[in-house]
């Protein structure tokens, strides 16, 4: 596997609160998620391989170049698609015009192909009918595609993407796992996501983020498998339990090291092991 | 009559427009004159064949045409004065570009004229503390964070970000220049341009400020400063001493020293600001 994203003890450094701290790993080509609560550091770290932040310790090596020199920072945006957090759009475009703006921006010159290449990655995250739309007129799913297919231009062999899903129904959901996994043949994308299905449907190789560190860095199989032999279902919340909540069926899901009494071992999900690794205070449902 | 003809793949590439301007022209001089490749390029085979490209293409074109929409009037303006199509794309985008806020800036700079035209001292020390600040607090409107919403999708472009910051300032006070120029003959005291070396100084200083805080805090930072040296000097003498002899060299130092400190701080434009939101 070619390795094309190394990051060696980075830490990021907000006045006197550390975002980031003492992260380290090597990516190659696939999905990547990255899961964490809010002010984890997800945000932080995907700025930081987006070489829209430096790092304040720590190496970072984006396709072999360090973002930290100008000349190779420019080399490391021209092969870089990044979808931010919050996403701004310039006043009154419509969908087609931001794209070409941002199109413009990573060096299409040539109207042409640039157009060419604006209507692709319209067509690839299903906006095509709505490009000569005004952007306000556009939904916030829309929007979200929108921002998607302006990290798509070029085809960039590193992709970063800061919660793409948000705002996306089931079946917008599906269209850009659907793509993702397109791009991620030959590209390095790096994704943060509070939806746990979004990641077993999309990633590999999941890195939990909890308190600005790397918690858990692995296989989303090997994620999952964590929680093995600790999840029961029983006709009551467990106290003992880690964390303990009532399902569909009336009945409770219990993350615990012991069996309650007259509960049944079930198979863990992504969200029983996220739950089970954050070691954050015991969640209690209530009772009905 | 010629003795050679055009080969199937070399007429199909002809019929699809998959071919470079000169060797269409070489296929289209040799059909003039062979009827035989005449007949062929009817040929239904290679006729069908070669359809769906150039259906594509057609269809290409006309989509690109309905989605491609007219550039906004600042963005025709722009290209008319010669700039290439996709720098006029960059510098249009801002908001400092559009129609209203310009409007609002050229507005008050023709309200603060008139009230040193009938203002008297009050009316002239307006003016002074206005005029000049208006150009950087434009410069500043083109490319500060909290009006350029898409800043963090553009930081991480190669697009040289001091290029589109410079860029944006010729634009604007490329822009503004005519009304300025035409305004400033009304502009209180004997020489009516002099307003505008202060007005150059604050530019740099804003341009080079903008390095470390956002170019709105500098332009307050700077209009703080330049308030309070114009009313001491009003309340010491006259604001119009503040245009004499040796606060012009002033003014120059300020551009000459705030030219050189932007140059050397030009790569704390490629990155973020540490103070924005999200961990």
């Amino acid at each position: 596997m070619t390795a094309t994203i190394e990051i060696d003890s980075v830490g990021r450094r907000y006045g006197s609160t550390w975002a980031l701290r003492e992260a380290s790993f090597t990516l190659g080509p696939g999905v990547t998620g990255l899961l964490g609560p809010n002010g984890a550091g997800k945000t932080t770290l995907l700025r930081v391989l987006a070489t829209a932040l430096p790092p304040t310790t720590g190496t970072v090596s984006l396709l072999g170049h360090d973002p930290a020199v100008p000349a190779q920072q420019t080399g490391i945006r021209r092969q870089l698609g990044y979808l931010p957090q919050e996403l701004g759009f310039p006043r009154g475009f419509t969908a087609f015009e931001f794209v070409d703006y941002v199109a413009v921006l990573k060096e299409w010159t040539q109207p042409d192909a640039r157009h060419e290449e604006v209507a692709r990655v319209l067509d690839a995250v299903g906006l095509t009918h709505s490009a000569a739309k005004r952007i306000r007129a556009l939904s916030g799913g829309q929007r979200r595609r929108l921002g998607l297919a302006q990290a798509l231009i070029g085809s960039p062999r590193i992709l970063v993407l800061d919660e793409p899903t948000t705002g996306l129904d089931p079946e917008q959901r599906a269209t850009l796992r659907a793509v993702l996994a397109e791009v991620a043949r030959e590209a390095v994308v790096v994704l943060s996501t509070h939806q746990t299905e979004d990641l077993a449907a999309l990633c590999e190789r999941v890195i939990l983020l909890d308190g600005g560190r790397v918690n858990y860095d692995g296989t989303v199989v090997d994620f999952v498998g964590q929680a093995a032999g600790r999840v029961w279902l029983a006709t009551e919340p467990d106290p003992r339990a880690r964390a303990s909540w009532r399902t569909g069926t009336g009945l409770y899901r219990n993350i615990a090291e012991q069996a309650p009494p007259g509960a049944e071992l079930v198979e863990p999900s992504l969200e029983d092991a996220y739950l089970l690794l954050r070691g954050a205070a015991p969640i209690q449902a209530a009772t009905r | 009559m010629t003795s050679w003809h055009i080969d199937d793949a070399g007429l199909r590439d002809w019929i699809g427009h998959r071919e470079r301007a000169e060797q269409a022209a070489s296929v289209e001089l040799h059909l003039l004159a062979c009827g035989d490749c005449r007949e062929r390029v009817r040929d239904a085979h290679l006729y069908e064949d070669s359809r769906a490209p150039a259906l594509d293409l057609v269809w290409g074109r006309v989509r690109a045409a309905i989605q491609t929409p007219r550039p906004s009037v600042v963005e025709r303006g722009l290209r008319r004065l010669g700039l290439p199509a996709a720098d006029a794309r960059l510098v249009a985008a801002a908001d400092a570009f559009r129609g209203p806020w310009l409007m609002g800036v050229l507005a008050v700079l023709v309200f603060v004229v008139l009230a040193a035209q009938f203002g008297r001292s009050s009316g002239q020390t307006a003016f002074l503390v206005v005029a000049p600040l208006l150009p950087s607090l434009a410069v500043a409107f083109s490319y500060d964070p909290s009006i350029e919403p898409a800043l963090e999708q553009e930081l991480v472009t190669p697009y040289p970000r001091v290029r589109l910051v410079l860029l944006r300032t010729i634009a604007v006070l490329g822009l503004g220049a005519p009304v300025v120029l035409a305004i400033s003959p009304f502009a209180p005291g004997g020489a009516p341009f002099l307003w505008l070396l202060p007005a150059v100084g604050f530019v740099a200083a804003v341009l080079a400020l903008s390095t470390w805080i956002d170019p709105l805090r500098a332009v307050a930072v700077v209009g703080a400063v330049w308030l309070a040296v114009v009313l001491a000097a009003a309340y010491d003498t006259s604001a119009a001493v503040i245009l004499d002899g040796p606060y012009r060299i002033t003014y120059l130092a300020v551009a000459a020293v705030s030219i050189g400190v932007f140059a050397l701080r030009l790569r704390h434009l490629r990155e973020l600001r540490t103070g924005r939101s999200g961990l």
